[in-house]
Order: C-alpha cells, then structure tokens, then sequence
C-alpha cells in the first residue's frame, strides 16, 4: 500500500523529543551557529538585531527571517521562510516555535511547533518527517554526546 | 530514561497503532474527532490509549482555543530507527519490504 504518499502535510507540524541537558545547554545549542552547523544541514545560524539569519556551507543564504519572540532559555518564536529553493522560497513565511520544558530527573522536553503552512504546501512537505525529525535528533545526538550524528 | 521500551509497548497494540495512522493521515484532532472514527470503541477507550500514546511521547497535545488536538510526534519512531534498524542491515531490511510492496500491488 502506498497510499500514504498522496496524504497532504499538515499545516501545523509538532515535534517532541526528551533531551538528557539543562534548558541552557539546549537554547545554546539552537541559538549558537558553531552548534547549528553540526545537526542543522551544516546551516550556521545566529539570531541577531531580531533576525533568524541561516547560513549554509558556502555562505549561502538559507533563511533571513524575524525573531518573534526571543525568551531564552524557554521560548523561541521565528518566522521560516526556505530561501534554499526558490519554489520554497516564493510560498509566504510560516512559523516555527521552541518550547524547552524542564523535566524531572535532568531532562528537557523540546518541541518544536511549525505551523502557519497553510499557504505554503511545498516548504511544510519538505521540513515534514525527515526533515525536523533529522534536525531534532541531530541535536539531541549532538547535546547528550557532544558529538555528531554519525550519517 | 530508557524511552524505547515504553514505545515498543507503545506500538505493540493494534488499536494504537491505527489511532497513529489516523493522525498520520490528518494531523491535529481533538479526541471527538478520533472517537468518531472508532465506532467500537468507547470514548474512554480512546482517551485510555491517548494517554499511553502521550506518555510514551508518541502522540503530543496542544491547546487551539479551548480545544485539546492531538498531534502525531515521529520522533520517537525515528530514534527507534536510528538505534534498532539503521543499524542492523538497514539495506536488507528495505530490500525485502520493497518486494514485499511489489508482490502486494501486483496481487
């Protein structure tokens, strides 16, 4: 049965995963470009002067975006917009939220919420599944061991 | 906190895993929405393995207004992946689940 295939992806997308770190470490690991370009498709990115600025391999922009809402180390909220692909690029800007949950026993919960893809079908079919899953336990690979995923 | 035993447990029922495919296929619904979908099931029993769902981070909640959806969170899945497939024979594994598409369609 591949049926799946045909499914639309949701116009509003949440991630979860338990981190074994401080809310600290996790809000560095997002925010700080020498970290980002270990598990973010070796994009550096840096929020800076209210924007989500994403920089990829070649210093090519991937993402010039507004910082919603910046409350370190529990929420962050940024406009996404995949300047990457200029199909992506073209479809109006969605929004990505991260919420970093302290939890008992030293552990985080992060979630990442990407909604606000109803104009924008192409980009909220390439970040569904692999793609946030891909960014989501790269980091978490690479703050529980201070290492990268292996590919 | 060892997360793969409470999704393999997770996963290891039938009616959960069909709750998993009904979000995978429309994302984002409150439990009236999935009990409708469950005829021979009582509401309690939707909310019942929700709830084991929830725990073992599988499915995740959030509020919209004053109303509770219920969101497919795979990266569980793809921890279990990344621990217990890639790394036993990912490449046979994906041989035979193509044949086994294959025979299917043509069957």
């Amino acid at each position: 049965m591949s049926a799946a295939i045909t499914i639309p992806p949701a116009t509003t997308q949440v991630y979860q995963v338990f981190i074994r770190a401080t809310p600290e470490q996790i809000w560095e690991a997002i925010t700080n470009p020498d970290f980002t370009e270990k598990y973010f498709h070796g994009a550096r990115t840096e929020y800076t002067g209210g924007r989500r600025v994403s920089k990829g391999p070649d210093g090519q922009l991937y993402a010039d975006e507004a910082v919603l809402e910046f409350d370190p180390p529990r929420r962050l909220v940024h406009g996404w917009r995949s300047l990457y692909s200029p199909e992506l690029a073209a479809e109006p800007t969605s929004r990505v939220t991260w919420e970093i949950a302290p939890q008992d026993g030293g552990f985080c919960l992060l979630t990442v919420v990407h909604d606000k893809l109803e104009g924008a079908p192409r980009t909220a079919e390439n970040v569904s599944g692999e793609g946030w899953m891909m960014v989501l336990s790269g980091l978490k690979t690479l703050v529980e061991t201070g290492t990268p995923m292996a590919d | 906190m060892d997360d793969d035993d409470v999704v393999f447990r997770a996963l290891a029922d039938p009616t959960r895993r069909h709750l998993l495919d009904q979000l995978y296929e429309r994302d984002g619904r409150t439990l009236s929405a999935l009990v409708d979908e469950q005829p021979e099931m009582t509401r309690f029993g939707v909310m019942k393995h929700l709830r084991v769902l929830e725990g073992a981070g599988l499915v995740a909640t959030r509020r919209s207004g004053r109303e509770k959806l219920h969101f497919l969170n795979p990266v569980p899945v793809r921890l279990i992946h990344d621990r217990w497939i890639s790394k036993y024979a990912e490449r046979h594994v994906s041989a035979l689940a193509e044949l086994k598409t294959e025979m299917e369609e043509s069957a």
